[in-house]
């Protein structure tokens, strides 16, 4: 099963891509913070992360960057309530970059569109 | 001795008198003054002198002799009143004159007024005179104002109208300034376009007429070796005299006065009263053109200062909107994350309720609500996004086509025809694509949501000058100023259109690309809104 993993301060949104993203048949597991994120992907392999920008404290583009550097087959969807972080050269190390919205088709949408690009090609039989 | 003449008594009657005129019967009892004015010119006097002469009185001898000094003194005295009185008459001019230079601060009215003294019979009484200035670059000398008659019937016809209208100098100089200037401009175009002399043509005797700061008088102008003969041939007369305007050590100009009708001779008298009348005029000339620079100052400062206050006031509300557009961000992201909950839960559970489950309704109402919300909030955050443009060369003639399409659909819902003319050829317009999308987008559908169902709005692009003018026409009601205003101001509330972001967000947008929106109300109902985009790269 794909295991991705939901990085967000608020814990209602976590709730809510938690259950949203298990019923399209993810097992998703969450961290509240960076240092929990950072933990976390340590203790198992995710296929895929989801990283809120804003994290009280904390800046998820920092994150990501380290992620970026240490875990390079794992893609990236930024989720964010900002859109101009579009605009910032840090944000265009993720693979996808989403506007929060409660309507999460998009986000379900993106999840697969990044997990298809990312998955090994079938070996022709040579 | 039987005296024929009446001087020897002391009353007489009319009859008595050859010399006494109807008007002068106060003589008649005066016999000294008499004998004075009347006497020793008359005929009967100078028989009463012969015949006693003759007859051996020693005191006949002696009354001759009294009377011829008599006569001659009184010839010469009469000869200084006359001078006295021309002294007199010219002062009175010049002090008028004086009067009308030192109160005038418009050139053209000063130089009519110098003119006009030196072609009036009651100033110098030139037949012609052609005035000279110095370029503001003080290069050259070149023909500014011509004034005369261009032939004997002209002149005829002109001194006669002078004579009748009895005008005086002031009032025949603000006549000539308001009525003729232009025209006798124009009637010596041609001597005054030709009348161009070097400052630095040292020989020419223009410039030496300067050089001497005082009247010249150029005579056998056609032969006169020290004369370019073309400007004999230019003027057509032999004889005319130069007169040089300086102010302090300034180079004013020139005048040229001559007397091409008349011929009447110039004298070493006109001379001397024209380098006097020539000073004030210099002066209130240089006075005039200083004015006329200063005026200029005022009008480039004034200028500057409208353009200083305007883009201060641009400056102060952009500064409001940037403030709103900060406090508005803040809010919209204190909104959002709750938002996503409650609308993305209501979701989550509205997929969970069956069909005829009662809470079905509510949470689609919620899942509704909560959509609509996140809109504004779009709007809210796309207006403090509106900062930094990035602008580039593009068809506005496609992106509008582009536009319409997009809103085909909603159009047609309504019924509303939507109309789009562009003129040919229009250029490629230096904006923002992305945001100039949005803003032609929004306009469109404010002219949407005013227009009548089954209505009609217009749409046209013109190209003027650095500009190309994006004009959207609905059909709705017409518009009070105050709507049009919080048409333009964030959230306030309009009574078709209630509160939005929409159009000042627009304006924001537009500005900050160097472009503007307008909204005009025509005369026949109806809205009008103009968009201004730049057909030229111009730094913003």
């Amino acid at each position: 099963m794909t295991r991705i993993l939901v990085v967000d301060d608020e814990a209602n949104i976590r709730l809510l891509y938690s259950q949203e993203l298990a019923d399209e048949g993810y097992e998703v597991v969450t961290a509240a913070s960076a240092a929990e994120a950072t933990e976390k992907l340590r203790e198992n392999d995710f296929q895929l992360m989801v990283l809120d920008i804003k994290l009280k404290n904390e800046s998820g583009l920092d994150l990501l960057k380290e992620v970026v550097k240490e875990r390079q087959q794992m893609p990236v969807i930024l989720c964010s309530a900002f859109s101009y972080y579009k605009e910032d050269f840090s944000a265009w190390l993720a693979d996808s970059y989403v506007v929060k919205s409660s309507d999460l088709q998009e986000l379900k949408d993106e999840i697969r569109h990044v997990l298809a690009k990312r998955a090994p090609r079938p070996q022709s039989g040579a | 001795m039987d005296w024929k003449c009446c001087w020897s008594r002391n009353e007489i009657t009319a009859d008595e008198c050859i010399g006494v005129a109807a008007g002068e019967e106060s003589l008649l009892h005066a016999q000294r003054r008499r004998i004075t004015e009347k006497c020793l010119d008359c005929p009967r006097f100078r028989d009463d002198m012969e015949r006693a002469a003759a007859e051996g009185n020693p005191l006949a001898e002696l009354a001759a002799h009294l009377r011829g000094e008599y006569l001659a003194q009184r010839e010469q005295l009469q000869s200084i009143a006359g001078f006295l009185d021309t002294q007199t008459r010219e002062i009175t001019f010049l002090h008028e004159l004086s009067l009308v230079l030192q109160t005038s601060m418009d050139l053209d009215e000063v130089l009519s007024v110098a003119l006009t003294a030196i072609t009036a019979g009651k100033g110098f009484g030139m037949n012609r005179a052609f005035l000279l200035m110095v370029d503001k670059d003080r290069r050259y000398l070149q023909g500014y104002l011509g004034v005369g008659p261009r032939n004997a019937e002209e002149a005829w016809h002109t001194w006669q109208e002078i004579d009748h209208s009895n005008l005086s100098l002031r009032e025949m100089a603000t006549h000539f300034h308001r009525n003729k200037l232009a025209t006798e401009r124009m009637k010596f175009r041609e001597v005054l376009d030709n009348l161009v002399v070097f400052l630095n043509d040292e020989d020419h005797i223009f410039n030496r007429a300067m050089r001497s700061r005082k009247a010249m008088l150029v005579e056998d102008a056609f032969t006169n070796p020290d004369l370019d003969p073309e400007l004999a041939v230019l003027l057509g007369v032999d004889r005319f005299l130069l007169m040089p305007l300086i102010s302090g050590n300034r180079r004013i100009g020139l005048i040229i006065a001559d007397n091409c009708i008349t011929h009447k001779p110039i004298t070493p008298h006109d001379m001397q009263s024209m380098e006097i009348f020539a000073f004030p005029v210099a002066f209130a000339l240089v006075r005039a053109s200083l004015y006329e620079r200063l005026q200029e100052e005022v009008q480039k400062l004034t200028a500057a200062n409208a353009k200083l206050r305007e883009q201060q006031e641009l400056i102060v509300r952009m500064e409001k909107m940037a403030l709103m557009g900060k406090i508005t961000s803040s809010i919209a992201h204190s909104i959002r994350n709750p938002l996503l909950v409650i609308g993305g839960f209501a979701r989550s559970l509205l997929r969970n309720v069956g069909g005829d489950d009662p809470k079905r309704v509510s949470l689609e109402s919620i899942v509704s609500e909560a959509k609509q919300l996140e809109r504004v909030l779009e709007e809210v955050l796309n207006y403090s996004d509106s900062l930094y443009p990035v602008r580039d060369w593009w068809d506005v003639t496609q992106l509008v086509d582009y536009v319409c399409q997009e809103l085909a659909e909603p159009l047609a819902q309504h019924r509303i025809r939507c109309d789009f003319i562009p003129e040919e050829r229009i250029p490629h317009a230096f904006v923002d694509y992305k945001q100039t999308t949005y803003c032609v987008r929004t306009v469109l559908h404010t002219a949407m949501a005013r227009s009548r169902e089954g209505g009609t709005i217009r749409i046209a692009l013109r190209h003027e000058g650095d500009w190309i003018t994006l004009e959207i026409a609905d059909n709705g009601p017409s518009m009070s100023d105050a709507e049009r205003d919080a048409l333009l101001m964030p959230f306030a509330t309009t009574q078709q259109l209630g509160g939005s972001v929409g159009m000042p967000l627009c304006r924001v947008m537009l500005e900050k690309q160097g472009c503007a929106l307008e909204i005009d109300k025509p005369p026949g109902g109806g809205a009008l809104f103009l968009i201004h985009l730049p057909a030229i790269q111009e730094e913003v």
